[in-house]
């Protein structure tokens, strides 16, 4: 070169976007131009010149790639998918591994996906479901609460004070729960009922339920009407059409209720499950009651106009709190005024989030978004482990495959065929995966469905299921395929045919870190489990201070009227009774309770009240509990002054502030009593809460259940005898009890159900890892068997070489102990603040997890290693 | 069949590739189209149609001829194929048929 040169990024560019067919051509070209210029206009108009021409190619023609000899892209892909289909009958374990790894990963994903979705689809086919809402209570004092319960006058005031209102309608299952008796007019067998509800007319439109027989807008308008569910209607009348008949519920033969339509039986993705709507109007529970101000008892929906604001709806609501909740309150002499006023608020809730926001306090069942969020954790955790094992051992078979990466290379393939060669290979592998998945899928599906309490089916009709699934296993096969392909694509040939890439092959940090992984996601999840299980064990066995052994429950009892007295009786004729005793106010949760607030005598105009239950008992109510008396007496069934009495807990007696409790009078502003006992606290909720103040009276209006303290170890012999007695009292009404421990235990079914998917999928994740760990191991020691029988022939003792070998691993997952044990720990501890009462998070639960961890590693891995601790050296060391 | 077509364009160039003969490289093209019509091409012009006759067949290329001023980088080097010299044959053929049918009067200057 003559004189200078153009500016060097400017060609650096024409390099990078021309093609190679003219890259050269033309830029000598432009340089031999260059060189002119700069003799006659000087260098730096050359320069501009030159990357003015520079720009004026970039054009298509000099872009486009121009291939002087088109590749066989078909043979090429074909030839891809022959080497890996014979790589994977080469070595067959690994092949089985990994996909064995991959397809149960996948198949807990697509379960997962499958939950999840279900989840998130509740309440999601109302027409007008933007406008739909249920309202709630929101506290916002220093003790926040939300609930859905609200008084019965509220919806009538706010359709006529708020336009934006276009229907409303409320619920209320007073005298129907937890369940009831349903007989047809001319038949006097009886059946149990759950799901019944009295509500407004307009709750038909709102819920846009279609109807099988009768009008929507008319089915409930009459006083007396019920709308029953098809399935329900089938089983009391057939397939005809039942408008018309009458049912009698509660054997109230006074109240017959003719029934007004049929309804479709509500989606199983509706939060909304009635099989019997009974019609709210004209129906008065006392005197007053429906435009009462005073109790809590009705669920309301609302469906606002089109286009109204939600927010402003919500505005107008505190209004109608103001004049009529707060008048009835001050009215009332109430000392809540003023925190009503500040706290207190109405709220919309809309009606597709009613499933998954199980923060408002409601008697229906809900999904929860913290198992949306953990499942949706678990599978991507699981998945990852999954492309792990596929990662770790292609890697470190990357050996094996060296030299075909080698001479690939050295013919003329370039790095992104190779790339695209080991993506074809770990899709192969994600796609065989997938199939196999969808199978195990289908075989799981009713256990799964078991456990999480859903009815989920393979969405086979849905046009988007195959095309998600192929491109699903696209990408988890480009997702597990990535590293390895770029790691094996790197080699370079001289290195690979020379055989100066070491055969224990490098990397090893890598995948020891992803081994770490493995077990310390592994460990968490044992440890979880283990937490779960004791807190389980340690609720159903605390002292809950009642005895909840051995105690039957009858219930549906308020239709033997006058009788009771004379069935206790006779009940307690038999020698397997110890005790009865009449009252639905059981402590367990799914039965009677009744709220007041309670305050010591006379100062309920100047004390804050004192929220408490009032539970209608009879005299041995406490004897057949076996609670305990730890203040004065229990009730005494022959002394008339006991009718005033009453016996409360130590939580009321301590939030009244009564020293010596025993002789002093409290009220509920209604009645008042003389306080003759304290019984020790006994949890009668979830122990997820803390025990709240409680009182007992001997009052009327609480005999819908008897408890029958069995004292026989012949429980089947007991239930017959007073199944028997049952019969002679109720001879059209099928006996229905259960036991009072059974009823307690169903109270943490989700703390049981949480322990079982934390075991499944602890299970699952040890399971994937043990099966990485074992491939990589054999690998592993397959690389050192000459070294290992070196040192067999200067004499090492088969103990040391096992030592040898499985110390690495070891040491691996005690780091990934030491990773996931805090983890799990804060985790855990997380979990169990949601309960009131927790078994202490232990030392012997880590130990415990780490043992189970570490020997499961070292069975996994001692396999290989003794077997390569026992061949003869001489066999390894023969062949070249 | 749209391949055929002779832009006017591209008929210069075809030319100037068989006049410069055995050095038809990009830059000498530019020189002759100047020295020949004295329009002042750009060289990306002249590389684009190049590239175009290649595809059509009228022009094949290969590399050679590096000198010291080009930073010792080849030349593309093109010569006419068959292909090539058959269609300027018939672009002239085609024009002088044409010339032929102009009435003289045309030339002469009459009126109608």
């Amino acid at each position: 070169m003559k004189q200078g040169n153009p500016p060097r990024w400017a060609v650096a560019f024409f390099r990078w976007f021309c093609n190679d067919h003219l890259a050269d051509a033309v830029l000598g070209d432009l340089l031999e131009m260059y060189d002119r210029r700069r003799a006659t206009l000087g260098k730096f108009k050359a320069d501009l010149l030159f990357i003015l021409n520079v720009v004026q190619f970039i054009q298509p023609f000099a872009i486009q790639k121009r291939s002087t000899t088109p590749i066989n892209t078909f043979g090429m892909v074909s030839n891809y998918f022959k080497v890996a289909r014979r790589n994977m009958a080469k070595n067959k374990m690994y092949t089985a591994i990994t996909i064995g790894g991959f397809s149960v990963g996948l198949a807990t994903c697509m379960l997962i996906f499958l939950f999840i979705k279900n989840e998130l689809s509740y309440d999601k086919h109302y027409k007008e479901g933007a406008r739909i809402f249920r309202l709630y209570n929101h506290f916002e004092g220093p003790d926040e609460q939300k609930w859905a319960n609200i008084q019965p006058a509220f919806a009538g005031v706010v359709k006529e004070e708020i336009p934006e209102v276009e229907l409303a309608a409320r619920l209320t299952q007073m005298r129907l729960r937890p369940s009831s008796l349903v007989r047809l007019e001319d038949n006097p067998e009886n059946s149990f009922e759950e799901m019944l509800t009295f509500a407004d007319p307009e709750i038909l439109e709102i819920m846009e339920t279609p109807m099988v027989f009768g009008d929507a807008k008319k089915a409930l308008k009459d006083p007396q009407t019920v709308v029953l569910s098809r399935r329900k209607a089938i089983q009391y009348f057939g397939d005809t059409n039942p408008i018309g008949k009458v049912l009698i519920f509660n054997d109230e033969k006074s109240r017959p209720y003719t029934v007004g339509g049929v309804i479709e039986d509500f989606s199983t993705l509706s939060h909304f499950q009635y099989d019997f709507i009974l019609s709210l109007t004209g129906m008065e529970f006392w005197p007053g009651e429906q435009t009462s101000w005073c109790c809590w008892n009705y669920t309301t929906y609302f469906r606002l106009r089109e286009g109204a604001n939600p927010k402003a709806v919500e505005e107008k609501m505190l209004s109608i709190r103001d004049t009529y909740l707060v008048g009835y309150m001050t009215e009332m002499g109430s000392q809540d005024v003023e925190e009503t006023k500040l706290y207190h608020k109405y709220k919309l809730q809309p009606v597709k989030d009613i499933w998954l926001q199980s923060e408002i306090g409601d008697p229906l069942k809900h999904g929860s978004m913290t198992y949306v969020w953990l499942f949706g954790g678990i599978a991507i955790f699981i998945l990852l482990l999954a492309c792990i094992n596929f990662i770790n051992l292609s890697t470190a078979r990357s050996a094996n495959r060296a030299k075909e990466v080698g001479l690939r290379k050295v013919v003329g393939s370039l790095r992104k065929y190779l790339i695209a060669q080991f993506l074809a290979e770990s899709t192969l592998y994600s796609l065989i995966s997938f199939a196999i998945a969808i199978a195990l899928v289908y075989a799981a599906l009713p256990a799964f469905n078991h456990i999480s309490g859903r009815t989920l089916t393979i969405p086979l009709t849905e046009w988007w299921l195959f095309p998600v699934i192929v491109l699903a296993s696209l990408f988890i096969g480009i997702l597990a395929g990535l590293y390895p392909s770029f790691y094996l694509s790197a080699f370079k040939p001289i290195d690979v045919i020379k055989g100066k890439l070491s055969r224990a092959s490098r990397n090893s940090a890598l995948r020891s870190g992803m081994v770490v992984f493995q077990f310390a996601t592994s460990i968490m999840l044992i440890i979880g489990t283990f937490v779960v299980y004791q807190q389980m064990t340690f609720l159903m066995n605390r002292e809950v201070g009642f005895d909840k052994d051995q105690l039957m429950i009858i219930e549906g009892a308020s239709t033997l009227g006058a009788s009771r007295e004379s069935f206790r009786n006779e009940l307690l004729q038999l020698p397997e009774v110890e005790n009865v005793s009449i009252s639905g106010f059981i402590p367990v949760a799914g039965m009677n309770r009744e709220g007041y607030p309670f305050f010591k005598e006379g100062r309920s105009k100047i004390d804050k009240a004192v929220g408490g239950q009032k539970w209608r008992v009879d005299p041995s109510y406490i004897s057949t509990m076996k609670m305990k008396v730890v203040d004065g007496r229990d009730f005494n069934r022959h002394l008339a002054s006991d009718s005033h009495a009453i016996v409360i807990n130590q939580t009321m007696a301590r939030q009244l502030g009564l020293k010596e409790p025993v002789g002093q009078k409290i009220t509920n502003d209604v009645e008042t009593w003389e306080v003759i006992g304290v019984v020790e606290d006994f949890n009668y909720t979830n122990m997820k809460n803390p025990i709240s103040p409680l009182s007992l009276i001997i009052e009327r209006g609480g005999e819908t259940a008897v408890s029958v303290r069995l004292k026989s170890s012949d429980i089947a012999g007991a239930i017959q005898s007073v199944n028997t007695v049952w019969n002679k009292f109720m001879p059209n009404q099928p006996i229905r009890f259960s036991f009072l421990d059974e009823k307690f235990a169903r109270m943490y079914d989700d703390v049981l159900r949480m322990g079982q998917i934390f075991a499944i999928f602890a299970t699952l994740a040890i399971m994937i890892a043990c099966l990485g760990l074992f491939a990589l191991s054999s690998f592993m020691i397959e690389q050192r068997r000459k070294e290992i029988s070196i040192r067999l022939v200067l004499g090492a003792p088969v103990a040391t070489i096992f030592k040898l070998l499985t110390g690495n691993f070891l040491k691996l997952v005690l780091v990934a102990f030491v990773i996931g044990a805090p983890l799990a720990w804060y985790g855990m501890n997380q979990w169990l603040q949601n309960f009131e009462y927790r078994a202490p998070v232990t030392s012997q639960i880590f130990m415990g997890a780490g043992l189970i961890a570490i020997s499961i590693a070292i069975v996994t891995v001692s396999y290989q290693s003794i077997k390569a601790a026992m061949t003869k050296p001489v066999e390894n060391l023969r062949e070249t | 069949m749209k391949g055929t077509y002779l832009g006017e364009f591209e008929e210069l160039v075809l030319l100037t590739v068989g006049i410069l003969y055995d050095d038809a490289y990009g830059l000498a093209i530019v020189d002759e189209l100047e020295k020949q019509t004295g329009r002042n091409t750009m060289i990306s012009v002249v590389h684009k149609s190049l590239v175009r006759l290649e595809e059509k067949g009228y022009l094949r290329s290969r590399m050679g001829g590096a000198t010291e001023t080009r930073g010792g980088r080849e030349k593309r080097l093109y010569t006419l194929t068959a292909a090539g010299t058959k269609v300027l044959n018939q672009s002239r053929d085609m024009r002088n048929t044409m010339w032929k049918q102009v009435p003289r009067v045309v030339w002469d200057g009459g009126k109608l």
